[in-house]
């Protein structure tokens, strides 16, 4: 069962690489606008934020669906790094801004007389390269020191990483913290001297995206199954015991912690010049709820299911907030409740479920003649308790 | 369910390739609308989703722009500002819109401004900002800081008042605003002590804000209305208030609490209008100031005959979502619907959908609309000459109007104007 | 004024609030009119003279003819016998955009030869027009009459301004409304008035004795006019000793004040968190469910006391997903109207309730076993709501009036204590003295108790937990639609109001200790104060917040259970 189902998930993999990596970004560059096979610049860029979405749902997933740790203060990790790779681009404007002033346009208008020092390094692309990931890290790392060492767990520390966010989210609103207020970092220009509006920068962008959605599910996958893993995964199952057979807990999960704040803080970076702009609603908590419901749809604990699902609800987003503007929310939480509810596995374990099912109705077609059994009646099966 | 799924499956694909369909008729021609239906910033941009389809309505009744009937295609920001920019390259590069009306917010405007700079687009922008931008495809019938707070401190300074206390949420138009009224004021003799609310230094000494500063979504009042209670206890105090939305409520309400009546200490609010005034307790707010460019209780015969046709309008329209009753009209909507006519008058001129030959009809300064506000024309730098009007709250929620200035021509980066007249004083 | 409840009356009689109304000034009506008529048709400077004798009349009819006057709203209305009569508009138009007009002289309609009522358009009158000068003196005549005005308020804002002014010749109107005054105070402004004009004297003395009158008065309002006064260094010696101790006097007045009002802001903020966020101790602390819906419960109370409003009232229409869905009112006025908040507060407790029992029927009581997962489908649900609450009720924000006995404040001392603020500190002590009687006082408390603190062996003692569980559930959400009934009175009613509480409420249970009521009375006054202190000593409202935020996370460093750590040898 277990090799069959990765053996699936691989050709799967390998058929969706070959789609994002080769087919889309072939037929946008080598294809004429009027054919009918063409992917048109628009649809490369959604799909490049679809991408960075997916990584940040993997990342999600390594902490809450193989470790057990619930956060929901991911996206604050996500901006950062976005926040750091947008301050070097928006130092790379130069004089084009609105004031033709080497100052970013926000800090001419409040009257900076000069670069605040902690930007100065953003003007070098290896620093601020770096920095996309030092940064969540480092953060991670201090709030994760002090939040497993007390250990803090459970829902407490969902609520923890919430009021981390929350105070981050009110920081970074604030015209005086010099990252632009709530107009955020935004009217990128460059990238290393390539112009940013180009198609073929995005389309660079976006395959540099497909290329690390891969490796970190690679990263992933191979982390989750060495013995790391199983470590990890025996702190979800039941951490104390783990504790008693003489493992430091708090260090594995500040170790995951602080690995998925860098994926996180990479997704970001990338997703900042694909979509242009960065503000600090990008960290809301209900953006990092948003991502859960990716997961959690996708099917946790899989790594394949935060994929499917970043790109499954995000798609059905760009298309509802168009097609039903007004029932867009009714979705979204109509398909949390029905997933948390009724497929604890995701989409992912939707065929295993229909299986599942199938055989249920028979046996209850051959125990009694008047069958009973609904789909919509069927009760979670009972599941280990994961607190 | 489950086996019902195909068949859900095959009527969905249907009804798109139905909606597919529809889109391809030659006489028409598809026009943006990027507003937020849905998140915190639906409450205000609803309506001016509601007044651009009135306004195609109407448009079409007639006979259309060049003889093409305006198709809109009405997409959701949901208040999310990488959404605005993706459903803005959707409309520039799918639909191939020739215009757009849309954005409420300075961010969500800067989210989508390098999008319509890429693919050469159009926007019409409505709401009050902060003036500190120009883009050569953003049209603004929005007011500017000198269509509005420099009018309003004009006639507060007029009247007598001598102390200005300098409230807002803390994000760009407030800040900008409030940075260029501290100047203006400074310029007007106003004394340095006399502006309340605070200043911040930068590290060379100058102010880079002035001004009480709340969070988004903020709600306790409590102290700062305490402290405006004390700035106003010696007489000819006013509020200068940009606070955002929502917060007003709170704001207002510990206002009344405090027993800050508008004779004593009048506050003049930059984003309250009377689509905001529907849910604040106007009861008890009579007298307070308001300045916008345009008031629903304006009197002229072209104000009238456009109540009376949106009222019509909104008996008999069926469109999802618009909300029929308590409606009412406001400064952004008008602007909103100016600015389609504006858009009508310049594509006719030009004889083309093109946009750069609308642009190029639009800037020659040549275009103007009688609107329910009075004459709006566009200038040769994307802003817009229109009235403005200071009003005073009444007990229904309208204004009454208490000045009008005719034809104010709308001015960009007047912050550094400033600026600059203050070095030559010395100040 | 509406009439209201005969106790809530007596109460602010007994407070001093309402006075019998005042007699008016010299002079009656109908020569009050005549004067005014004079004026307005006269020119030169004998307006100058009637106006003056207009101010000491003290007539409210006064105050509003010389108003409109100022606005460019008195209109000429030339007869056809060629005789002139002044007019104003009446605000009601009718369908042609026209209005009745009102005579000055009589205060009676206008009406032509045969008593029909004649309409006009404002823009076909002649207006009687004002220069700056004539302003002026009308400003002036204003501010003297709304001394005499029967409002207390009014008279208090008029004495500031005059004080303010800087004109000796106010003076002698204020020195004799001084003698007529009966409100405390109010004389204590007029006295703050006269003694601010008086520093503007031009004797030594006169300045000395006003500044320590100033000083004696507390005087907030002359601290512009004192420190003025300090910086010119030609006035005499003495005075500016004197200024300088009245200023110094008065500053620390200002510093107390600040501090016991900050002191009571602290609690009454700490209140209303401890009513937002004590529903969540209930069904977060005791029965372990993270309801992230909590924020939309308060929703449902604040939209119950809303449509209470409106069914005491005229009645409203609601969107309802389109469908235009009436609800009718009761047309009710006066003291019966006024009371409908009395009634919203219930109702509030009973919806919220019932949505909590039907939230916990459709979806928690599958969850009670995964509480992170019921964060997640609580947060489904809470989208779902807040698009409902945008379906049913509009996506605007709903205007909820406040009832005349929950609106403006009284002061100790300049300390100023709103009523809606007082309200709510006795809101939070009954919600809790309520909550705790329940718990510990009833045989469904006890039931609750042993459900939370073991529930397989209460279960094997006979209780139906899973009823109790619904009840538990339901009580928890009853007390979210309360502090929602609460919270329309002081801020927004909206379909995202209930976001802007999620998080603090949260913060206080996990501060508090999980489980522990106790423990949410401390952390919400110990947050809500600290949260005002530091607002008032940083002078910035969200560097407080955040620096709250902080400092909860260190605390939960050292007690990682909270402040009141329920003890147990379980690991978990």
């Amino acid at each position: 069962m277990r090799s069959e189902r990765s053996r699936f998930e691989l050709w799967f993999l390998a058929l969706f690489a070959l789609v994002i990596l080769v087919i889309l970004p072939g037929l946008n560059a080598f294809t004429s606008a009027a054919s009918a096979l063409h992917v048109s610049d628009f649809t490369i860029n959604l799909y490049g934020k679809y991408l960075c979405y997916a990584v940040l749902a993997i990342s999600v997933d390594l902490l809450w669906g193989y470790t057990g740790l619930l956060s929901l203060g991911q996206c604050l990790f996500f901006a950062l790094g976005g926040y750091a790779f947008g301050m070097y681009l928006m130092l790379m404007i130069g004089k084009l801004g609105q004031y033709h002033s080497n100052l970013p346009d926000f800090m001419v208008f409040l009257g900076y007389p000069r670069l605040p020092a902690h930007w100065v390094p953003f003007r070098h692309f290896w620093f601020a390269a770096l920095a996309v990931m030092w940064v969540p890290g480092l953060v991670a790392y201090i709030f994760g020191f002090l939040a497993f060492r007390s250990r803090i767990r459970g829902v407490y520390f969902s609520i923890l990483t919430q009021a981390l966010t929350y105070a981050a989210c009110l920081m970074f609103f604030r015209n005086d913290f010099t990252f632009g207020g709530n107009n955020g970092l935004t009217d990128f220009k460059f990238v290393l001297g390539y112009d940013l509006r180009s198609a073929a920068t995005q389309r660079v962008l976006y395959l540099l995206t497909g290329v690390l959605l891969f490796a970190t599910y690679g990263f992933c996958r191979w982390l989750t199954s060495s013995k790391f893993g199983k470590v990890q995964r025996a702190i979800r199952d039941s951490e104390n015991r783990v504790l008693f057979s003489g493992y430091s807990t708090p260090n594995f999960k500040l170790f995951v912690f602080v690995v998925c704040a860098v994926i996180a803080g990479l997704a970001g970076a990338l997703y900042v010049p694909q979509v242009g702009i960065i503000n600090p609603s990008e960290m809301a908590t209900d953006k990092s709820l948003e991502v859960i419901v990716w997961v959690a749809v996708g099917g946790r604990g899989t790594l394949i299911g935060p994929i499917i699902g970043a790109i499954v609800v995000n798609a059905i987003k760009s298309w509802a907030t168009r097609a039903f503007p007004d029932l867009w929310l009714f979705i979204l939480g109509g398909m949390f409740i029905l997933v948390v509810l009724f497929l604890p596995g995701g989409i992912v374990s939707l065929p295993e479920r229909l299986g599942e099912l199938a055989r249920k109705f028979r046996r209850a077609r051959a125990a009694v003649p008047e069958p009973v059994a609904d789909s919509a009646e069927a009760k979670p099966a009972p599941e280990p308790d994961r607190t | 369910m489950i086996k019902k799924l195909p068949k859900l499956l095959g009527v969905g694909a249907l009804a798109l390739s139905a909606l597919v369909g529809s889109a391809r008729a030659e006489d028409t021609v598809k026009v943006g609308v990027l507003h937020s239906l849905s998140g915190t910033m639906a409450i205000s941009e609803t309506s001016l989703r509601d007044v651009l389809l009135f306004a195609f309505d109407q448009i079409n009744a007639q006979g259309g722009v060049l003889g093409h009937k305006i198709e809109p295609v009405v997409v959701d920001g949901a208040s999310n500002w990488p959404l605005f920019a993706e459903k803005a390259k959707e409309l520039l590069e799918q639909d191939k819109v020739p215009v757009v009306f849309g954005c409420w917010t300075s961010v969500s405007r800067k989210s989508v401004l390098p999008v319509f700079e890429k693919d050469n687009g159009l926007l019409f922008y409505p709401v009050q900002f902060e003036g500190e931008e120009l883009s050569k495809d953003i049209f603004y019938t929005a007011e500017a800081v000198n269509q509005q707070a420099i009018p309003a401190v004009d006639y507060l300074l007029a009247q007598g008042v001598k102390k200005f206390y300098l409230i807002g949420t803390d994000y760009v138009y407030p800040q900008t605003t409030n940075l260029i009224l501290y100047k203006y004021l400074l310029l007007h003799g106003v004394p340095i002590q006399n502006i309340g609310g605070g200043l911040r230094k930068g590290s060379d000494g100058k102010v880079m804000s002035a001004g009480k500063y709340v969070p988004f979504g903020y709600t306790d009042f409590q102290q700062i209305v305490a402290d405006i209670k004390q700035f106003a206890a010696s007489g000819d105090a006013c509020v200068i208030n940009t606070i955002n939305g929502d917060s007003n409520v709170p704001f207002f309400k510990q206002i009344v609490a405090a027993g800050l009546s508008p004779s004593d200490c009048p506050v003049v609010s930059f984003s309250l209008a009377e689509d905001e005034l529907r849910s604040m307790p106007t009861r008890n707010l009579v007298g307070e100031l308001g300045c916008w460019t345009y008031f629903q209780s304006l009197k002229t015969p072209e104000n009238k005959a456009f109540l009376k046709s949106w009222n019509a309008w909104l008996a008999t329209e069926n469109y999802p979502g618009v909300v029929k009753e308590h409606r009412v009209v406001d400064s952004p909507m008008v602007l909103s619907y100016d600015g389609v006519y504006l858009w009508k008058a310049a594509v006719e001129k030009a004889g083309s959908f093109d946009v750069d030959k609308v642009r190029k009809v639009l800037e020659s300064g040549t275009i103007s609309f009688d609107g329910p506000g009075g004459k709006i024309t566009v200038q040769g730098d994307h802003y817009t000459t229109k009235n403005v009007y200071i009003g005073e709250t009444k007990a229904d929620g309208q204004f009454r109007i208490l000045k009008t200035f005719d034809q104010v021509a709308g001015a960009p980066f007047i912050l550094k104007g400033l600026g600059v007249q203050l070095a030559a004083k010395g100040m | 004024m509406n009439p209201l409840p005969r106790p809530i009356l007596f109460l602010l009689l007994t407070l001093g609030l309402l006075t019998p109304r005042l007699l008016a000034g010299p002079g009656t009506e109908a020569e009050v009119r005549h004067d005014l008529v004079l004026t307005l048709l006269s020119h030169g400077p004998e307006r100058h003279e009637l106006l003056h004798q207009l101010a000491r009349s003290g007539s409210k009819v006064a105050a509003s003819v010389l108003t409109s006057w100022t606005r460019g709203e008195i209109y000429a209305y030339r007869t056809p016998g060629g005789k002139t009569i002044p007019v104003t508009l009446e605000e009601q138009e009718d369908a042609k955009g026209l209005a009745r007009a009102i005579r000055i002289d009589t205060g009676a309609v206008l009406v032509d030869a045969k008593g029909k009522a004649l309409k006009f358009d404002d823009s076909t009158l002649d207006t009687i027009d004002t220069d700056m000068r004539l302003r002026m003196d009308i400003q002036q005549a204003i501010d003297v009459l709304s001394l005499a005005s029967p409002v207390p308020d009014e008279r208090r804002s008029a004495a500031v301004k005059l004080g303010n002014s800087g004109k000796m010749a106010y003076l002698p109107y204020l020195e004799e409304r001084l003698t007529e005054e009966k409100i405390a105070d109010v004389r204590r402004t007029i006295e703050e008035a006269i003694a601010t004009l008086k520093l503007g004297s031009s004797d030594p003395s006169v300045q000395i004795k006003a500044a320590r009158n100033l000083a004696r008065l507390n005087a907030l309002g002359a601290v512009d006019v004192l420190t003025q006064f300090v910086a010119n260094k030609s006035a005499d010696p003495d005075a500016l000793a004197a200024a300088r101790i009245a200023l110094r006097s008065i500053q620390e007045h200002i510093s107390l004040v600040n501090f016991f009002g900050t002191l009571f802001r602290g609690v009454s903020l700490g209140s209303i968190l401890l009513v937002v966020s004590l529903g969540l101790a209930i069904t977060f602390g005791l029965m372990g469910v993270i309801n992230m819906a909590h924020g939309e419960m308060i929703a449902v109370g604040a939209y119950t006391a809303y449509l209470v409003e409106n069914i005491f009232g005229s009645g409203i229409t609601l969107p309802f997903f389109g469908f235009g869905l009436h609800v009718p009112g009761l047309h009710a006025t006066g003291s019966f109207y006024e009371s409908n908040f009395i009634f919203a507060i219930p109702a509030s407790f009973v919806t919220a309730a019932i949505a909590g029992l039907v939230l916990e029927r459709l979806v928690i009581r599958f969850l009670y076993r995964r509480p992170l997962e019921s964060l997640l489908a609580t947060w489904g649900v809470s989208l779902v709501m807040q698009q409902g609450f945008r379906m049913v009720f509009g996506a605007n924000n709903v205007q909820v009036d406040s009832p005349s006995w929950l609106l403006g404040h009284f002061s100790i001392d300049d300390v100023m204590f709103g009523y809606n603020r007082v309200f709510v500190v006795g809101f939070a002590i009954a919600i809790v003295l309520g909550t705790w009687l329940l718990l510990t006082k009833t045989p469904l408390g006890l039931l609750i108790r042993s459900v939370m603190q073991n529930r397989r062996m209460a279960s094997c003692m006979g209780v139906r937990t899973d009823w109790v569980n619904m009840l538990t559930f339901a009580f928890g959400s009853g007390l979210a639609g309360l502090a929602g009934a609460f919270l329309s009175q002081i801020g927004n009613v909206g379909p995202s109001m209930g976001q802007t509480y999620i998080v603090d409420s949260f913060m206080v249970v996990v501060v508090g200790g999980v489980g522990s009521i106790v423990g949410t009375v401390y952390a919400s006054l110990g947050m809500g104060s600290a949260d005002q202190v530091l607002q008032q000593v940083l002078g910035s409202p969200v560097l407080g917040k955040i620096i709250v935020l902080c400092f909860i996370i260190l605390f939960l460093q050292w007690k990682p259970g909270g402040l009141f750590a329920t003890r147990s040898r379980n690991l978990d």
